[in-house]
């Protein structure tokens, strides 16, 4: 027995197997400790490799006119029509702002216009008219006759008068009427002119559909690679954790046999030591 | 030998009236070259006319003055009141004149037209606002003081006015010769609403200008008077739209007061003398026909000369339509029972006519007036003094104008003529002094049945009528010549007097 046996108490095998179980414990302890780091560290680089993988990618669509939409990194949309189209725009933009201008003008003159205009084409048969009455009455000698019952006039006069007013009357209401029908017109115009106005836009946006989707199946394709890519990088880590893991509980295994043979710790569990 | 004595008889001598126009060698011996104071009878002799009865007793309303004119208003009630003019006043009644002239109503002329029309009768005068007067108001007012009078206005101050197709029309006034103004309908005073209105024909005249002077209505048209044209308006029932029918140039009306309607024609008087307008309904013409043919010339120089005024009017009873110049106190009258041959009326003359003023009335008596008041025409004397009837043929040439005439009997036949004297005159070859023979007719008190035959309180009645008294005389004549003018005269005094005819018997001589 020597003195360590004498020591201690324990034999010197047992201390030794003893040591070796506490070390491969404490290795088994280490070890577990280490792929749990290399684990997280590998997984956030396939983390940071799947975010590049899976970044946006910039991409422009060009119609056949000239006009080209451009989406960039941060998914900003940049559209612009070819310069043909731009001036198309302008002219239709600024025709419905003189439309629109118009609509808003006060209809008095515009009637006035139209009224005149009216009077003008209804003033030569009137006159003819007049001066066919007037010389009716004038071979009918009554050309000087003044009646109270028909104002001041002859029957046939007072027709006549009341016939004019009624046309001129007639007039002035078409003259609003058709004054109004302008407005509406011009408003409708400035409507149809503005819709018009962005018909270019509305091309553009339409023509870049198919660039759109062509990117999202690019972008399809993208995700899924770097799906695939983090899912096999995650297997391989995952295996490396496994196998780690593994080793790691073969050396606690081995070290609490070690510990368990000496029997110098009685009926202590060796797990108790860690 | 002893030479046949040549008779010639004038039967109903100047029953054709005065014609002062033809050759007196040449003339109808119907003719008279004078018939003076004297009518066409019922038997178509010559005859004098009647006198005038004054019947006024209080004339102190007139004064001096004369009366201008008369209108008897019926209202339609069939009460009569009787309006005359004159003395600056507005005067009714007949035997004791009263004035009538509103208050505060300032007349200075008495040319005033009167018409009934509506139940009211209207005063008209030229610049004057017209007068009303209606049994209702029982007053003559102002036109404008009528409930609901409108429109009455100076220029409607006219000096004409009819009342035709139930409104009132009026022109000629003091600014405006060219319009004719009329009322609403039925309605006199309202002038300006309803279907009044008027009609300015100073570019109807066809002779370019003309003054309006007098209106008629006849037969549906209006006629307008102008001085020297005439203008005729058909459908005047709806005056808005009447239309001119017919003109009418250089021939015009002289005065208003010419123009009387005599139911189926209209007499005015031109400056050519009197004229109608015949009526010829299917043509709608109207021609115009003068009826003073046989004196164009006296009259023309009658109307030239008058310096006063004229008056009309048309008696159907008595068959004539009188035409006095007043101012040369002048009277014309026309027997409308027939034209002769040219058309022309029979005319005599009624010299130192005092009459200034005609109204028939609706009983057929015919008033007029005078500076005594309103008078009635009838009886033989004007007013109890006489007046001279007088008749000259033109001159006699026998049929033969060569050879010597040599009077030897005139034998005149008169109706009636009690009492009178009779002056038969005669004169030879255009001579103006005539050889002058009278007699008086006698003192014959006709009978009539149921009348004291031999005067007043006499005893019996007669118990028949003894009808016209009849006078034939022979008187003897004397002198020679180759043509004879024969005349009667005869102051008339109470009794009628009738020329049935003249028979004259003369020696047929030498040529000379």
């Amino acid at each position: 027995m020597g003195w360590f046996e004498n020591l201690t108490g324990i034999s010197t095998g047992d201390a030794v197997r003893a040591g070796a179980g506490v070390y491969l414990a404490e290795r088994a302890y280490d070890r577990l400790g280490d792929i749990g780091e290399q684990a997280r560290r590998e997984a956030s680089d396939i983390a940071r490799q799947g975010l590049t993988q899976s970044e946006f990618r910039p991409f422009t669509v060009t119609t056949a006119t000239g006009g080209m939409m451009g989406v960039g990194p941060e998914g900003g949309t940049t559209m612009a029509v070819s310069p043909q189209e731009q001036a198309l725009q302008q002219q239709l933009m600024g025709g419905a702002g003189q439309f629109f201008g118009q609509a808003q003008m006060p209809t008095t003159a515009r009637e006035q216009a139209v009224f005149e205009r009216m009077r003008a084409a209804q003033r030569p048969e009137e006159e003819r008219q007049r001066l066919a009455l007037e010389e009716r009455l004038a071979a009918q000698g009554r050309l000087g006759t003044s009646s109270a019952a028909y104002g001041g006039a002859t029957p046939e006069q007072l027709a006549m008068a009341t016939a004019q007013e009624e046309a001129r009357n007639r007039a002035m209401l078409s003259a609003m009427q058709q004054a109004q029908a302008e407005q509406a017109q011009q408003a409708a115009l400035g409507q149809q002119f503005l819709g018009a106005g962005y018909i270019p836009q509305q091309q553009l946006i339409a023509a870049t559909q198919p660039g759109l989707t062509t990117a999202q199946l690019a972008q399809r394709g993208q995700l899924t690679g770097a799906g695939l890519f983090g899912e096999a990088e995650m297997s391989g880590l995952e295996a490396l954790l496994s196998s780690g893991i593994g080793q790691a509980n073969l050396f606690g295994q081995i070290g609490t046999g070690l510990l368990a043979g000496s029997g110098a710790f009685g009926d202590l569990d060796i797990t108790d030591l860690f | 030998m002893a030479q046949e004595l040549r008779s010639i008889n004038l039967v109903a001598p100047a029953f054709k009236g005065i014609n002062t126009e033809d050759s007196p060698l040449a003339q109808d011996p119907s003719f008279a070259e004078i018939a003076d104071n004297a009518v066409i009878d019922k038997r178509g002799r010559i005859a004098a006319r009647k006198g005038y009865d004054v019947v006024t007793t209080n004339k102190t309303v007139l004064g001096t003055a004369s009366i201008r004119a008369i209108r008897e208003f019926r209202d339609n009630a069939g009460n009569s009141k009787i309006f005359s003019v004159g003395n600056n006043k507005i005067i009714s009644g007949t035997t004791t004149l009263a004035d009538e002239t509103p208050g505060s109503y300032t007349i200075t002329a008495d040319n005033w037209k009167m018409v009934d029309f509506n139940d009211s009768i209207y005063f008209f005068q030229r610049g004057y606002q017209p007068l009303v007067y209606s049994n209702a108001s029982g007053a003559v007012e102002t036109l404008s003081s009528v409930s609901g009078a409108a429109g009455v206005a100076s220029t409607m101050y006219g000096n004409e006015v009819i009342a035709a197709y139930g409104r009132l029309w009026t022109a000629d006034f003091t600014n405006n010769k060219s319009t004719v103004y009329w009322s609403d309908l039925l309605i006199g005073h309202d002038w300006s609403g309803g279907t009044s209105g008027s009609i300015d024909i100073s570019k109807v005249w066809p002779d370019g200008y003309d003054e309006i002077v007098a209106l008629a209505a006849h037969n549906g048209m209006l006629i307008i008077f102008g001085q020297h044209s005439i203008v005729v308006y058909q459908g005047a029932e709806a005056p808005a739209t009447m239309s001119l029918m017919d003109t009418v140039a250089g021939v015009g009306c002289v005065d208003r007061d010419t123009v009387q309607h005599t139911g189926t024609d209209v007499i005015f008087l031109s400056h050519t003398g009197l004229r109608s307008f015949g009526r010829t309904i299917q043509e709608k013409s109207m021609p115009i026909s003068t009826l003073s043919r046989t004196i164009t010339k006296d009259i023309i120089s009658l109307i030239q000369n008058e310096s006063s005024f004229f008056r009309s009017v048309y008696s159907p009873e008595e068959n004539f339509y009188l035409l006095t110049f007043v101012g040369q106190e002048t009277t014309f009258c026309f027997d409308i029972r027939g034209a002769l041959e040219d058309g022309s009326l029979r005319v005599t003359r009624w010299p130192g006519s005092v009459f200034t003023a005609y109204e028939r009335l609706t009983d057929g008596t015919l008033y007029v007036g005078t500076t005594d008041g309103i008078s009635e025409y009838k009886d033989y004397s004007d007013n109890g003094s006489s007046y001279r009837f007088k008749y000259f043929s033109p001159s006699l040439t026998f049929g033969d104008v060569s050879r010597l005439k040599i009077l030897k009997k005139i034998k005149p036949t008169l109706v009636g003529a009690n009492s009178a004297t009779v002056f038969m005159k005669f004169a030879y070859d255009f001579g103006t002094s005539y050889r002058t023979t009278e007699f008086t007719v006698g003192n014959q008190q006709p009978a009539f049945f149921n009348v004291n035959e031999f005067g007043t309180n006499s005893s019996p009645l007669s118990e028949f009528t003894g009808g016209e008294l009849t006078n034939q005389r022979s008187l003897n004549a004397v002198g020679s010549g180759t043509t004879v003018v024969v005349g009667l005269e005869s102051d008339i005094n109470g009794f009628a007097l009738s020329l049935q005819e003249i028979n004259l018997l003369a020696l047929i001589g030498k040529t000379v």
